[in-house]
């Protein structure tokens, strides 16, 4: 009983060592967290601390750093002027942006709805999409009311506020992208054609100021998200086959008919042996 | 008993004929799929990033920072085996197949995944084997292609791109790992498709799919 006990629990150990096993290349895929980082603040160079040490060395309005892969864990960013000696004095934050394992981040700094130097921190969506398939996502990071976001001249989005986002899935393909006021179709943004491309998430900020007339779009794809056909059915006719049309079935049919003709055969011998007997 | 000994006879010669047919038509006819070198190659590790200047910056603007197009690979040629095609792009039936033209001299590209002029993954690029309004199609070809055979696709720029064969591979349907023939990762490489192998004369689809993989000729 004890020994069978001890089998039960050395084999429960291996289950779950198995088990640990099974989900150790995850682990290695999933163990740090992506960070990237987009400046959205007009006319401002800055320096950009993570942890007190300087990350980002004079980093210009529009544009992106990373991906950074870092260790999950809290990460304190601070934003200074680009002059700054270290990142006592910030003009933005510090702020603590808590990062998990096998996510996908972007920090920006950015513009809140009235004006005022921010950041925000957003999770990047990085599940599959189907094959052919795109998938949009829209950030209001603007000093701007709600807007509407226009697909080939239509609402595709509406009322979208600063510092929300909107995610739609889409057929890959290239529109026409607009943004307007909400309830208008006006743009105040655009249009410009953005590529949706397939298999990617394709991230695009509303940054700038409405008062300053310094709105812009910006761009940031994570690609591999894609999923693929499951397969390719490329003949209809036979004509390279390497087997014969109908072969086995025949072969079965010509089986029976030889059977039932030897049996048939037998049938009636036994018949005529009896006869002879009589 | 001649006559009882004459129906075991009459019966065994029976069943070996009917054995003998049901085992015929599975002649081993595919093997499991072998991913090309070009796949299995591990990339060198990165250098890892040491100072704070070296974290990749880029702008964000629309017009530099958007996914490229892909450049449409538009004709493909094998001299040796007398292929000569042109190429359509295509992306998926309903179904969720790779979507192919009816016409098999017609060879199709998935346009979704990596061009000739991709950094990395399988170019891949498809065609009926044959139809029953159109008969035989050139990938027929195919599937007796030594290695080394060359293959020239033209791109939508003009220019050619010479492929040398690895290996022509014929996988059961059920077997073929989708995912490794539309690897979007991996050096940059050409792979074709069509089918071969045995014929399934109820379903009208053949058993196997033939699978050429090619590299670049630098």
């Amino acid at each position: 009983m004890h020994k069978s006990l001890k089998i039960g629990m050395t084999a429960g150990t291996l289950g779950a060592l198995v088990a640990l096993g099974g989900l150790a290349p995850a682990q290695a895929d999933g163990h740090v967290a992506k960070l990237s980082v987009l400046h959205g603040v007009p006319g401002l160079t800055v320096d950009v601390y993570v942890n007190d040490e300087l990350t980002l060395d004079d980093f210009k309005p529009g544009d992106l750093a990373g991906p950074l892969d870092l260790p999950a864990g809290t990460y304190k960013v601070a934003i200074t002027a680009s002059d700054a000696a270290d990142a006592s004095a910030p003009v933005i934050g510090p702020i603590d942006l808590p990062l998990e394992a096998g996510k996908n981040y972007t920090a920006t700094a950015n513009l809140d709805a009235d004006g005022k130097p921010t950041a925000t921190l957003f999770t990047n969506d990085i599940s599959q999409v189907a094959a052919g398939e795109g998938r949009l996502t829209v950030r209001h990071v603007a000093a701007a009311p709600a807007v509407d976001v226009l697909a080939n001249g239509a609402a595709a989005i509406t009322a979208l506020t600063n510092p929300n986002e909107s995610v739609l899935t889409l057929p890959a393909g290239t529109i026409s992208a607009a943004v307007a006021a909400t309830g208008t179709t006006d743009p105040v943004i655009g249009p410009a054609d953005v590529n949706v491309a397939e298999g990617t998430n394709t991230i695009v900020y509303a940054w700038g100021s409405l008062a300053d007339k310094n709105l812009a779009l910006a761009v940031q794809t994570i690609d591999g998200l894609h999923s693929n056909p499951d397969s390719i059915p490329a003949g209809e006719a036979g004509l390279v086959a390497t087997n014969q049309a109908n072969e086995s079935t025949g072969l079965i049919v010509g089986g029976f008919a030889v059977l039932m003709g030897l049996v048939a055969a037998a049938v009636v011998g036994m018949r005529r042996l009896s006869a002879a007997r009589r | 008993m001649r006559a009882t000994a004459g129906i075991f006879t009459a019966l065994a010669v029976a069943l070996v004929l009917l054995t003998g047919c049901t085992t015929a038509p599975s002649e081993a006819s595919s093997t499991a799929y072998v991913p090309p070198t070009a796949a299995t190659t591990t990339p060198a590790p990165a250098p890892p990033p040491a100072a704070a200047d070296l974290v990749p910056t880029v702008s964000s603007a629309l017009d530099q920072n958007q996914a490229p197009r892909a450049l449409a690979p538009q004709r493909i040629r094998v001299g040796s085996l007398g292929i000569d095609m042109a190429i359509e792009p295509v992306g998926l039936a309903a179904d969720g197949a790779m979507e192919l033209p009816k016409d098999p001299s017609i060879a199709a590209w998935y346009r979704f995944g990596p061009s000739p002029v991709s950094a990395t993954g399988a170019t891949v690029v498809a065609a009926h084997v044959d139809s029953l309004v159109y008969d035989i199609g050139p990938f027929a070809e195919l599937a007796s292609a030594p290695a080394g055979t060359e293959i020239v696709v033209t791109t939508e720029d003009g220019q050619e791109r010479r492929y040398a064969v690895e290996s022509v591979q014929t996988v059961n349907k059920a077997d073929v790992p989708w995912d490794s023939i539309f690897d979007r990762t991996g050096p940059g490489r050409l792979t074709l498709v069509t089918c071969g192998g045995e014929f399934d004369y109820d379903a009208r689809s053949y058993l196997s799919n033939v699978i050429v993989s090619a590299n670049p000729i630098a």
